[in-house]
């Protein structure tokens, strides 16, 4: 099987296409219910899914990315992982400890776009449509299934009509905290570029605006100009897209390796800690110590010290005393005081 | 014209200014990354700082799975990018100096930029503008290798190098403790 293939990439395309083929096939009661004033989307999602895995591949072959991806992946199935991924994706709660600023900008932002990809893609595929049962009533339909049915003018049909007006809200709001933070923030003036910082907003807030000019167009221009703006929207979109895995954005679909790290760290942390090779404090666990020791060989970097040890294998603190011995010829690391004041308070 | 952090280390009192300093940075919030330490604690008073050297091929950024350390063009390596950090701390262990130092609680590494919001605009970083005895200078290439060629004089001579003090070339320069012999260090 593994012959069938020019490359991991084309393999892994070729699944991922024909899987979403099927799911579309299902989804559409077998191609009856495709909406084809959104087959642009579909086939810039094809698009995207091809950049995704050639950028997602080069990443995952870096020595330390493969490692942690590999040892986390096995260690997907603990206790802690729902925990850890809910507070990792879901409600951001280490951004929060960044600053409540940030988090909401965050909240805003993420959620604006995850929640107008879960209402954009299932209906671009056809996994999720609408149709009118009696007057006045509405069928949910996923998969090809009645899920539900509302009253066409209750709330929860209120809900589904503007949902993407509600997240376009949200998308604009947190582009502008964003932007405003950008503008003000002087560790972020001094990093920032214009493409890697500021395309991605742009592209999100015109994204939102032309999305929220469809409707307005609906509601006050009787509909004037909507084939224009929903051409110039949906193009937004799929060059959003295809642009997304070599961004900033790429984050999004990165963040899950958090979760991993979080894993690695746990379990091996459980399994054995590392002993300082000076002070005997432990400080890691052993499997990073010795993973980051092979990385680092792969790197053409080796820091065994004529005493006998990698310097992977001392604390933080021995191995910066251990730098004053290397400085001035006195075996800093070796007497036993502890670090002085190094929080500057006095 | 670029210039370089340049580290005087006889000179240090240990008042820890640049901690202080470091603080101050925009963006540091007010939490400072880099040392000072003792070098003898139970003898004498001598003191040290340390901080990022900001090395031209950096084990924390080979290390890192998320390639959140980025290394800028004038060969600062910045501290990890919010976004791409995934908290693995691989940094923390592969600096052969042990300096990146890592928050719980924001899951996120930081470690010195050099000041990158100044260094870039060719501002010294904070703790190299306020550091009183001249520790930490900010210097062009050419009165560093001026510093270097009056340090050559001789054997005994103030900051010669026995064997390499450093894993590796570093962006940031030092210049080691040593004896004064004949010739006068002037800063």
């Amino acid at each position: 099987m593994d012959r069938a293939f020019a490359s991991k990439f084309a393999k892994m395309y070729f699944m991922t296409v024909v899987a979403l083929l099927i799911l579309v096939y299902v989804g559409t009661r077998f191609f009856t219910h495709i909406d084809l004033a959104l087959y642009g989307y579909m086939v810039g999602t094809f698009v995207f899914i091809g950049g995704f895995f050639y950028r997602f591949i080069a990443w995952a072959e870096r020595p330390p990315t493969k490692l942690i991806m590999k040892k986390g992946l096995k260690l997907l199935f603990r206790k802690s992982t729902p925990q850890t991924s809910v507070e990792h994706l879901g409600t951001y709660r280490f951004i929060f400890k960044r600053g409540v600023y940030r988090w909401t900008q965050h909240v805003l932002l993420g959620w604006g776009c995850i929640l107008s990809c879960c209402v954009t893609f299932p209906l671009v595929f056809g996994w999720m449509y609408f149709t009118m049962g009696e007057n006045g009533l509405y069928t949910v339909v996923a998969f090809g299934i009645n899920v539900m049915q509302v009253k066409a003018d209750g709330w929860i049909a209120f809900l589904f009509y503007n949902a993407l007006n509600i997240t376009a809200f949200m998308v604009i709001a947190g582009v502008c905290m964003a932007l405003y933070r950008r503008l003000n923030n002087m560790q972020a003036k001094a990093e920032q570029t214009f493409t890697y910082d500021f395309l991605p907003l742009y592209l999100l807030l015109f994204i939102s605006i032309t999305g929220l000019l469809l409707t307005f167009s609906n509601i006050f221009l009787h509909g004037w100009g909507h084939p224009v703006i929903s051409l110039v929207h949906q193009w937004s979109v799929i060059l959003t897209l295809i642009y997304l895995p070599f961004g900033k954005l790429a984050h999004i679909p990165f963040r899950p390796m958090s979760v991993l790290a979080k894993n690695y760290r746990e379990a091996y942390g459980e399994q054995q800690m590392k002993a300082c090779k000076v002070c005997g404090s432990s400080f890691v666990s052993s499997e990073q110590s010795s993973d980051v020791i092979q990385v680092l060989a792969q790197n053409d970097i080796s820091f065994e010290m004529k005493e006998g040890f990698h310097l992977a294998e001392l604390c933080l603190p021995c191995r910066r005393k251990y730098r004053m011995s290397r400085f001035t010829g006195i075996p800093t690391h070796e007497i036993k005081v502890k670090e002085a004041n190094q929080h500057a308070k006095g | 014209m670029k210039k370089l952090l340049y580290i005087e280390m006889d000179n240090c009192i240990g008042c820890r200014s640049c901690l202080a300093a470091c603080t101050q940075c925009g963006g540091h919030d007010e939490r400072n990354r880099n040392y000072v330490y003792d070098v003898n604690p139970l003898v004498d008073r001598q003191t040290i700082p340390l901080m990022c050297l900001h090395c031209v091929n950096p084990a924390c950024a080979r290390s890192c799975p998320a390639q959140a350390i980025q290394i800028t063009e004038e060969g600062a390596v910045l501290s990890a990018l919010v976004e791409k950090c995934i908290g693995c701390q691989n940094c923390t262990i592969a600096c052969p100096y042990g300096i990146p130092k890592f928050d719980e609680e924001q899951n996120l590494m930081y470690k010195c930029d050099l000041c990158y919001d100044r260094t870039k605009e060719g501002i010294p970083p904070m703790c190299a503008s306020v550091c009183p005895t001249n520790t930490l200078q900010w210097i062009t290439e050419e009165e560093l290798a001026e510093k270097q060629e009056r340090h050559r004089l001789g054997k005994w001579v103030s900051s010669h190098q026995p064997f390499e003090p450093l894993e590796g070339e570093t962006n940031v320069k030092i210049s080691l403790p040593g004896i004064l012999q004949g010739v006068q260090k002037l800063f």
